[in-house]
């Protein structure tokens, strides 16, 4: 029996899943960042 | 080492950028000897060919689902008994992973039990209280996210954690408890069955995917700290 669907769809599915944490890592330090910005220019507005 | 020092979101922040890439780079090489070890040396198995080698991610994935939990759940305790701001933090950075490796248990079983069992989901109660955890983690992200002050959200959230610990015996001992599909233990304290290269292959997953877990919980808890803490001196001074 060919097992090479399971063991794709179990290994790529995870390797997915971690490549889309990893970017909204990325996503969420991004917008950490713009909020700090954002804040930074109001107080220089200020 | 003075703990306490620690606990200040400030120093928190440089320390966990510090550790961060040593966590993910420990993760990467253990998850290439993880792999190796999986596919090159592991044999293949007598009864069950090839699609064997799911377990090499799937055990490591539902045991990281519960023992995030747990952490998260601790974190939570903790924030809830001395009103620490960090421990709360890391709460809500924990939960996200958790998710993702009660997902990846979930979906590798379904990919596994489908040639084995004969089919892609059952009710039993493995798999049903391990649905029950995803959905706890999901309430848990909701409700930390439901409210305008974060510190409210923290506390409901922190509830909801604690209630759901509950779940995690009924977990583990779900297979001893009633007639399952799923099988028993393989993995025990007194020791095992499995091929010295399986188990060394299983290991050395569960290991990479403890230091992923830990490198991810750290960058998302200081992308958390700058957010909550963008209007104090140190993060303008960044």
């Amino acid at each position: 029996m060919n097992h090479g669907f399971y063991l794709w769809m179990s290994y790529g599915a995870t390797a997915l899943a971690l490549a889309i944490e990893i970017a909204m890592l990325v996503a969420k330090r991004a917008k950490s960042r713009r909020l700090i910005e954002e804040e930074r220019d109001l107080e220089a507005q200020d | 080492m003075n703990w306490f020092y620690l606990s200040s979101p400030s120093t928190f922040y440089r320390f966990a950028g510090w550790l961060t890439p040593w966590f993910f780079a420990l993760a990467a090489l253990l998850t290439a000897a993880g792999l190796y070890y999986g596919f090159i040396v592991a044999p293949t198995d007598a009864q069950q060919g090839e699609v064997y080698r799911v377990i090499f991610i799937h055990v490591p994935a539902a045991w990281m689902s519960m023992f995030l939990y747990f952490v998260m759940a601790a974190y939570a305790a903790a924030s809830l008994t001395f009103n620490t701001r960090l421990a709360a933090m890391m709460a809500r950075a924990v939960a996200p992973t958790g998710a993702l490796f009660t997902f990846v248990a979930l979906w590798t079983g379904a990919f596994w039990g489908r040639p084995t069992w004969g089919t892609y989901w059952a009710w039993d109660a493995r798999m049903t209280s391990e649905l029950v955890l995803l959905f706890l983690y999901f309430g848990f992200i909701a409700l930390a996210n439901a409210f305008d002050d974060p510190r409210r959200g923290d506390r409901a959230a922190a509830l909801l954690a604690l209630i759901g610990l509950v779940n995690l015996p009924i977990i583990y001992f779900s297979v001893h408890w009633w007639n399952t599909l799923h099988q028993g233990s393989t993995v025990k304290l007194t020791g095992t069955s499995m091929h010295v290269a399986m188990l060394t292959a299983m290991l050395l997953m569960v290991f990479a995917f403890w230091m992923y877990a830990i490198g991810a919980a750290l960058t998302r808890v200081r992308s958390i700290i700058l957010e909550r803490e963008r209007r104090t001196r140190w993060v303008r001074a960044l």
